[in-house]
């Protein structure tokens, strides 16, 4: 069970007071991936971190004062700083505490990751319209071709480093922030996107190695359960798989 | 001015030499807003350079290999690495470069101009869509979104009650989206920052300062520009020389 597994707030909830000193907060959702590149950059850096889950359907008044339109990831300091958008919120924790640097040192191997995670931009949008469409019986073919696409430009670029991470030989900031769209293909119903790409395959079991990732694995089935109650406009999708 | 007043370089032009070292080079095209970023960052920085500009209505077939998107601006060193994607390039040439750095050095700072970077990305394709838009009704419509975007940074400059957008001396933020406010008089407009007072004294403060003031283009020769790029003639990018 990992540190966010609690209930989330939603409506006529009461707002969380302020964070307290030697902690940062971070307003997420067990399922979102966006939110899970947050999650996974708090771990890798060991950071001191508090996790108020949002019911994403039935949002608490008071979250629209940490972000204007409610959405997660946010970060809020103890000097009540909000940080959001989840590339920023991970590049903001990376220069903000020590330890560990995700991003390399090196301006233009940074420059690289940067490059790299805008050849990444279509790939949330077409697993999110893959899994939309599978689950309202609609045909996914096109985006499917579109999606593999995508994932043969990663494979060549793994192929071209000959390294086992986006970043070399290490995992680095740039596969944090990939990894929540891959960790869900198997859930999301299309894991043979990745039939013709063994490169990818094999970061991909190199990801699932690496102990930040391992700790916040979602189980599949707990996953399934979000995601049928969630197809179902069930407000109750978001604490599925929590015992309290 | 610099080698950013050079002709392009386009079909058929030999390829460049690499970079000599002590010098990086830019890829450029003289109208381009993106590309302006670059050479802002580059003259602000002192970083001494080159500018090789790219005809983008009849592109080298050998630039296709510095970017394969054929896109300005690229940056190349003289170890041949190259770097794409105009914030990208210039987040490069802060952290690379010695002397004043431009992105803030406390990491919430930075963040907060970061987010307001996001903010703004909705205007350069909506200034594209309106450029293209021939429907009077659609180019209304745009406009009327153009505003809404331009009321929110109105209203963030407001709040921070500072001249520019990272306080009170010019930085990364200003620099990164100053390229398309300078061309809302070319491009007629104006109309879009009436109701928007503190921008307008920031757009004057901007004209004031040195680098900015360099690089500034007239409003003749960029609509003389502008006029041929949206015929697609390969003259345009060299308008002016």
């Amino acid at each position: 069970m990992t540190d966010d597994a609690t209930r989330t707030l939603g409506k006529g909830s009461i707002p969380p007071g302020p964070v307290p000193e030697g902690v940062i907060r971070l307003y997420s959702m067990r399922f979102c991936p966006y939110a899970h590149r947050t999650r996974l950059v708090l771990r890798a850096k060991g950071i001191r971190h508090e996790v108020i889950n949002i019911n994403l359907r039935n949002k608490p008044e008071w979250y629209f004062t940490k972000h204007p339109f409610g959405q997660i990831p946010v970060l809020e300091n103890s000097k009540c700083q909000l940080i959001y958008e989840s590339v920023i919120a991970c590049e903001y924790l990376d220069d903000a505490y020590p330890g560990r640097k995700l991003y390399p040192y090196d301006p233009y191997e940074r420059a690289r990751q940067k490059m790299l995670l805008e050849l990444f931009y279509k790939v949330p949008h077409l697993t999110k319209e893959c899994l939309v469409a599978l689950r309202c019986g609609r045909d996914c073919t096109d985006l499917k071709l579109a999606l593999r696409q995508e994932f043969c430009n990663l494979e060549e670029i793994l192929g071209y480093q000959n390294t086992v991470f986006f970043g070399g030989d290490c995992i680095s900031m740039i596969d944090y922030l990939f990894w929540p769209w891959f960790e869900r293909l198997d859930v999301y119903g299309i894991a043979d996107c990745v039939n013709h790409t063994p490169t990818l395959r094999l970061w991909i079991a190199a990801m699932k190695q690496d102990p930040t990732v391992c700790s916040l694995l979602t189980d599949k089935n707990t996953f399934l359960g979000f995601l049928n109650l969630y197809f179902q406009n069930n407000p109750a999708a978001f604490d599925y798989g929590l015992s309290c | 001015m610099s080698g950013g007043s050079a002709r392009s370089l386009g079909k058929g032009s030999a390829p460049p030499g690499p970079v000599p070292e002590g010098l990086i080079r830019v890829y450029s095209m003289r109208f381009c807003p993106y590309a302006q970023r670059t050479r802002l960052v580059l003259t602000a920085k002192g970083i001494r350079h080159e500018v090789i500009n790219i005809n983008l209505k009849n592109k080298p077939e050998w630039f296709f290999k510095k970017n394969p998107s054929g896109l300005v601006p690229v940056l190349e060193t003289s170890l041949g690495q190259l770097i794409c994607e105009s914030a990208i390039t210039c987040e490069y040439l802060d952290e690379a470069y010695p002397g004043k750095k431009l992105w803030p050095s406390d990491p919430y700072e930075k963040a907060c101009q970061k987010m307001v970077f996001e903010s703004f990305s909705k205007v350069p394709p909506l200034i594209a869509r309106i450029l293209r838009t021939q429907n009077k009704e659609d180019c209304s419509g745009l406009k009327e979104e153009l505003q809404k975007e331009i009321t929110k940074l109105e209203e963030v400059l407001t709040d921070k009650k500072t001249t520019f957008f990272g306080g009170n001396s010019l930085s990364m933020i200003d620099y990164l989206i100053w390229p398309w406010f300078e061309r809302l008089e070319a491009l007629e407009l104006n109309e879009c920052v009436d109701q928007a007072p503190t921008l307008k004294l920031w757009m004057a403060a901007m004209k004031k300062d040195p680098t900015v003031s360099s690089l500034l283009t007239d409003v003749k020769t960029f609509q003389g520009f502008l006029s041929l790029y949206l015929q697609d003639s390969p003259e345009a990018c060299d308008y002016g020389l």
